[in-house]
């Protein structure tokens, strides 16, 4: 499901089986020497996640990034962000991200850290291949916590 | 010369009338176009897209086969890569959308252990047998959707959606 009208109506009459929220955290630098970088793990981050999106469209939802600069990081709090979440009706709030800063939250919140992969100079066949990968590594993740519930 | 007048009564009933067989028009023609085009369009060459799989490879254990097309969305195009399911059932070539019928993640082949040669979607645990009929019992309500193929110099082309026919 994508945070569009459409996919949100279908989660409240399905709240038992769309249990689970996808959030992005997507750093984003300005600077000189670094803009390319940032966006390139931006492209990154925004295919894998849709492509998740894709595999368990029926379980989860992907919801916008939530975007930040090193200058505005500080205000956003992301232990209150998964809070609302939950009471929103997702049993599961996964954060995914390529920025390594989050992991120190690791111990209570569930982060999947993946390190960003240059998607631009890939033909579509292998960006396909190379986002099939990372989808495995986010299976498992996924179906240890589904299988708790 | 007065009798040629229009008067206020008739103006009214002719622009009325006009207005509202327009405005039927309007609302016919759509529904008269979603009714025919359907039928019209199932064979046109062009609805068929190539793949990368050669027919010959083919076996009776389901492959994924993408498949790639650009679908303009409004001002807005862009390309789509979407996959089916693809075995051979004796001569015939069976191609099965991986949409799950329930709520819409994708199903694979063979995936639950417990449950060998079923195509298994890991959302709710549904199943479906290999004709895409659904298993009774699991969340999915109908069988998974076919695609139309086709063959091209050896290479295998697959169409529209359509409801599934093996069921
Ligand atoms: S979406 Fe496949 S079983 Fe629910």
């Amino acid at each position: 499901m994508f945070f569009n009208v459409n996919d949100v109506q279908q989660f409240q009459t399905q709240k038992d089986f769309i249990d689970t929220v996808l959030v992005p955290l997507l750093s984003l630098d300005f600077e000189e020497g670094k803009i390319k970088q940032s966006s390139s793990a931006a492209e990154f981050l925004m295919s894998l996640t849709s492509f998740i999106e894709q595999q368990f469209k029926g379980r989860l939802m992907l919801v916008p990034p939530f975007s930040y600069t090193e200058q505005t990081k500080s205000g956003l709090s992301i232990t209150s962000l998964k809070e609302e979440l939950n009471n929103a009706g997702f049993k599961h709030v996964l954060f995914i991200t390529t920025d390594h800063s989050w992991t120190s939250f690791n111990e209570q919140l569930d982060i999947l850290w993946l390190p960003s992969i240059p998607l631009e100079f890939m033909d579509s066949t292998v960006k396909k291949t190379v986002l099939e990968e990372q989808l495995k590594q986010v299976i498992p993740i996924l179906s240890t916590k589904w299988s708790q519930s | 010369m007065s009798n040629n007048r229009v008067s206020r009564r008739q103006f009214l009933n002719y622009t009325l009338t006009g207005v509202g067989g327009f405005m039927a028009a309007g609302i016919l023609m759509p529904m008269v176009r979603f009714a025919i085009d359907p039928a019209l369009q199932t064979h046109a060459e062009g609805d068929f897209v190539q793949t990368s799989t050669k027919v010959a490879d083919l076996t009776e254990e389901p492959v994924k086969v993408d498949f790639s097309y650009e679908q303009v969305d409004a001002w807005y195009k862009s390309e789509v890569t979407d996959t089916a399911w693809v075995y051979k059932e004796g001569d015939k070539i069976i191609a099965l959308s991986p949409v799950c019928k329930h709520l819409g993640c994708t199903v694979n082949w063979n995936s639950d252990t417990a449950h060998p040669n079923q195509f298994f979607c890991a959302c709710h645990g549904g199943r479906y047998e290999k004709t895409g009929k659904n298993v009774p019992g699991t969340p999915p309500l109908g069988p998974l959707d076919e695609y139309e193929v086709s063959e091209k110099d050896g290479f295998l082309l697959l169409g529209k959606k359509m409801a599934n026919t093996l069921v």
